[in-house]
């Protein structure tokens, strides 16, 4: 490089160190004023803040304002030195500067700018950004009109944004809908900012049927009617939707039928109810269908009407009481007359010939209450037995057929055993004679001949019912029983069958040969009764040597 | 576009892209651009280094002839594009306020950009090669000579027509006056004298145009050689008048404008 450059020559340097020679001066002189990319704001204040009532009076103290980046202070926080009550917001996040500063951690000139002259708007915001709601009121349901032009900050904010003027809604809602505002503000008021935050969108968008469905009278009725005194969101949304919430001073039935009015009821028309009897404890069937309501629930009184037949049909009784107060034990709602009653519930079920006769027989003279229930009450005049066997019928016949009696004798004093269960009544019981007949044996079993007296009247001594023979001997016998090596083992061992006659012979040695060889040789000749000398059967008893 | 205006119009379609945008943001945000917004700054930083390139690029190059980095003209069509670019995004990173020490950087700025335009003129009167060498009054009259021959030749060879146009238009630029008057002026003189030109060989038929072309060319090049060789000595004259009032004039600039790119930082960047 042969020459240098202007600027490095003698004379560039001898104008730059003029140049800073003069706007250090200057520094000095306006204390950095001639940086100032235009004037501060001039407005003054209503009374002093950190010593000044408007930012002009700060026009050559830059560092009132502004610092250095190695200082520990922030521009906010020179701002806030003076502006003390906006320190007191920050430190609340549901404040406008609280939720910018603290909770978005906006600075305070990024709002708040300066030094665009002495009349300049202090604060010039993003507005497009701006966290509306953050001042109670969001732009959620303003970003449009009804045309669909977009809203601009002067829309609301006539005198600036700083300023509201609550006229603003009203006058602007009564271009869309003057009735509907007019009646609106009378309702509700003209403190509009007390109920809407922006949120809701009440305007021809707004679906009540999406919360409540507004149908009959509803559809015709005031707001205030369901939401008296309401003025928040939380409010509308908390009206109860249930009838009864406002509905329970018009209950002509005094809350007998709960407070599920739309059981019956429909918001079109609270005469036209149409209650169905079905889902109570007593739907109504038969003749119940057609009556009229107050015939069962007399002066308007539902709760506790009686579901009991009698309480309403005891002046019909036909039957004077004597069934009790159950009719439906009988009758049924679709018709008294069909009256089918189950005799098996009673104490007398009807069984056999009883189904088929008429009441009329048992019951004579419509008397029910107190009919016997014996048989022998109904049946004594044709009982054949003429009183003989009692009055209890039912021992031995049944319903089905009085002919078909299965007597049981075990239940008398004289059960049949043996050959007695296969012989005729009339064997016993002759000319139908039963009572007194007698129970001994010999009353009909005269002594055979045979025994020659020689037994007892008592047969059972001997025999038992199942058969005359064998009969079996345990009274006394002259003639022992165990004579012999083994005994004597039936009678007609030494009997014949009618026992008439006994023999020795043909036991033991006892033939007559030998016998009539012994008794010789004793010189006994008459011999033939040999029970007279040997009645125990012993060969010594004779008297003449054995 | 004139080859030899060209970085004019380049510079010209530069603003006129970079007023297109201006406006499209200005409208886009319903305001004028601030000169602390994003794209204030970055008008203002890329203006400023177009501002620096202009300084310090040519400069370098004119003064370095040992480093022969594109010839002088090119050098010199860039430095008048950033210096007409450059200045006019400065111009607009103002945001139209020239309050305290910004304004004074912008004043010196436009006193910059009018000084540079008037030596632009200056700086073309002396005859130069195209490697930016001065060249002498004898090789001056020397070159002026020969073209006299040439036009001479051309004429013979030209048709009667062509002829009469070039003795019509056979006149030599103005020299008398103030000097500075006159080189500004010659811009006019070149211009009426190039209509002239269009006007004469509208007349021609297509041979005796093209000779007139070629007439017109050495025509051209024989006046600014006789101009030049006439204003030379008050060319170097203002030139160095120039000199000593552009320069400082852009020190003061460049001094004052490092001092404000500080104090933004201080107040306005780095602030917390």
């Amino acid at each position: 490089m042969e020459k240098p450059l202007g600027c490095l020559s003698v004379s560039g340097y001898l104008v730059t160190i003029l140049t800073l020679a003069i706007i250090g001066g200057l520094i000095l002189a306006q204390g950095g004023a001639m940086f100032s990319p235009g004037e501060l704001n001039a407005q003054n204040a209503a009374a002093p803040l950190g010593g000044v009532l408007s930012h002009a009076e700060l026009q050559h103290n830059c560092g009132a304002c502004h610092t250095a980046r190695w200082q520990s202070s922030t521009m906010s926080d020179q701002c806030l030195k003076c502006h003390t009550q906006i320190a007191s917001q920050i430190t609340d996040s549901q404040s406008l500067h609280g939720y910018l500063m603290a909770e978005q951690g906006t600075t305070c000139y990024a709002c708040h700018t300066e030094h665009n002259g002495p009349d300049a708007i202090l604060t010039v915001m993003q507005t497009e950004n701006f966290p509306h709601e953050v001042v109670g009121f969001s732009l959620e349901g303003h970003a449009q009109f009804a045309d669909g032009a977009s809203f601009a900050c002067a829309d609301c904010h006539r005198d600036g944004v700083a300023k509201f003027e609550l006229a603003a809604c009203e006058e602007c809602h009564a271009t869309l809908d003057a009735g509907f505002t007019q009646f609106h503000v009378a309702a509700f008021g003209q403190e509009c900012l007390g109920c809407h935050d922006g949120i809701d969108t009440y305007g021809a968008d707004f679906d009540h049927n999406q919360f409540f469905v507004l149908e009959g009278e509803h559809a015709s009725g005031t707001c205030g009617g369901c939401h008296p005194g309401m003025r928040t969101m939380v409010e509308f949304q908390a009206a109860p939707q249930d009838c009864y919430a406002c509905h329970a001073a018009e209950d002509k039935h005094n809350g007998e039928f709960g407070i599920n009015c739309e059981v019956c009821h429909t918001p079109v028309d609270w005469e036209q109810a149409t209650f169905d009897h079905a889902l109570t404890n007593f739907p109504l069937e038969g003749k119940h269908s057609n009556v009229a309501c107050e015939s069962c629930h007399q002066n308007n009184i539902y709760a506790g009407t009686p579901q009991d037949c009698y309480t309403c049909h005891a002046k019909d009784d036909q039957h004077n009481g004597q069934y009790g107060t159950d009719c439906a034990l009988c009758h049924i709602p679709a018709d008294w007359k069909q009256a089918t009653f189950d005799h098996n519930l009673s104490n007398f079920p009807l069984e056999g010939e009883h189904v088929n006769i008429a009441c009329e027989d048992c019951h004579q003279n419509g008397v029910y209450q107190g009919t016997p229930q014996d048989c022998y009450a109904c049946h004594a005049e044709v009982d054949e037995h003429n009183g003989q066997y009692g009055n209890d019928c039912a021992a031995c016949h049944t319903p089905v057929d009085w002919k078909q009696a299965t007597f049981d004798h075990t239940l008398t004093a004289f059960p049949l055993t043996g050959a007695h269960n296969s012989v005729a009544c009339a064997d016993c019981h002759q000319n139908s004679v039963y009572a007194g007949t007698p129970q001994d044996c010999a009353a009909c079993h005269a002594d055979p001949v045979f025994h020659l007296g020689l037994f007892s009247s008592v047969c059972t001594d001997c025999h038992t019912t199942t058969a005359w023979s064998p009969a079996e001997y345990n009274q006394s016998h002259t003639f022992p029983f165990n004579h012999g090596e083994s005994g004597v083992s039936a009678c007609t061992v030494c009997h014949d069958p009618t026992l008439n006659t006994y023999t020795c012979y043909g036991c033991h040695e006892h033939t007559p040969a030998n016998i009539d060889s012994k008794h010789r040789e004793e010189g006994i000749t008459n011999y033939t009764n040999c029970m007279e000398c040997h009645p125990t059967g012993r060969e010594d008893e004779g008297g003449h040597g054995d | 576009m004139q080859r030899s205006n060209r970085e004019l119009w380049l510079a010209l379609i530069a603003m006129l892209l970079i007023t297109l945008l201006y406006l499209f943001v200005t409208s886009y945000y319903s305001t004028i651009p601030s000169a602390s917004g994003f794209f204030g700054h970055a008008l203002g930083i890329v203006g400023f280094i177009l501002m620096l390139l202009t300084e310090t690029l040519y400069s370098w190059r004119k003064r370095s002839r040992s480093a022969r980095w594109g010839r002088m003209a090119s050098w010199l069509r860039f430095h008048i594009f950033t210096g007409l670019v450059g200045p006019y995004m400065v111009l607009l990173h103002t945001s139209w306020k020239f309050n305290g020490l910004a304004g004074i950087v912008t004043l010196f700025t436009l006193i910059i950009v009018l000084s540079g335009i008037i030596g632009r003129y200056i700086y073309t009167a002396i005859p130069r090669t195209p490697d930016g060498i001065e060249i002498e009054a004898q090789q001056l009259s020397q070159q002026i000579q020969a073209l006299e021959k040439q036009l001479q030749q051309i004429t013979a060879e030209s048709d009667q027509s062509t002829r009469e146009v070039a003795r019509r238009l056979d006149v030599l630029p103005r020299t008398s006056g103030a000097p500075l008057l006159i080189l500004l002026g010659n811009t006019f003189y070149e211009w009426r004298y190039r209509q002239q030109w269009r006007t004469e060989k509208r007349r021609l038929n297509a041979a005796a145009r093209a000779q007139a072309d070629q007439l017109q060319k050495v025509f051209n090049r024989r006046n600014t050689l006789r101009r030049q060789a006439q204003t030379i000595a008050n060319a170097r004259r203002l030139l160095a008048l120039w000199h000593a009032v552009h320069i400082p004039i852009g020190v003061a600039l460049f001094a004052s404008a490092f001092v404000h790119i500080g104090a933004a930082l201080y107040y306005a960047t780095l602030l917390r």
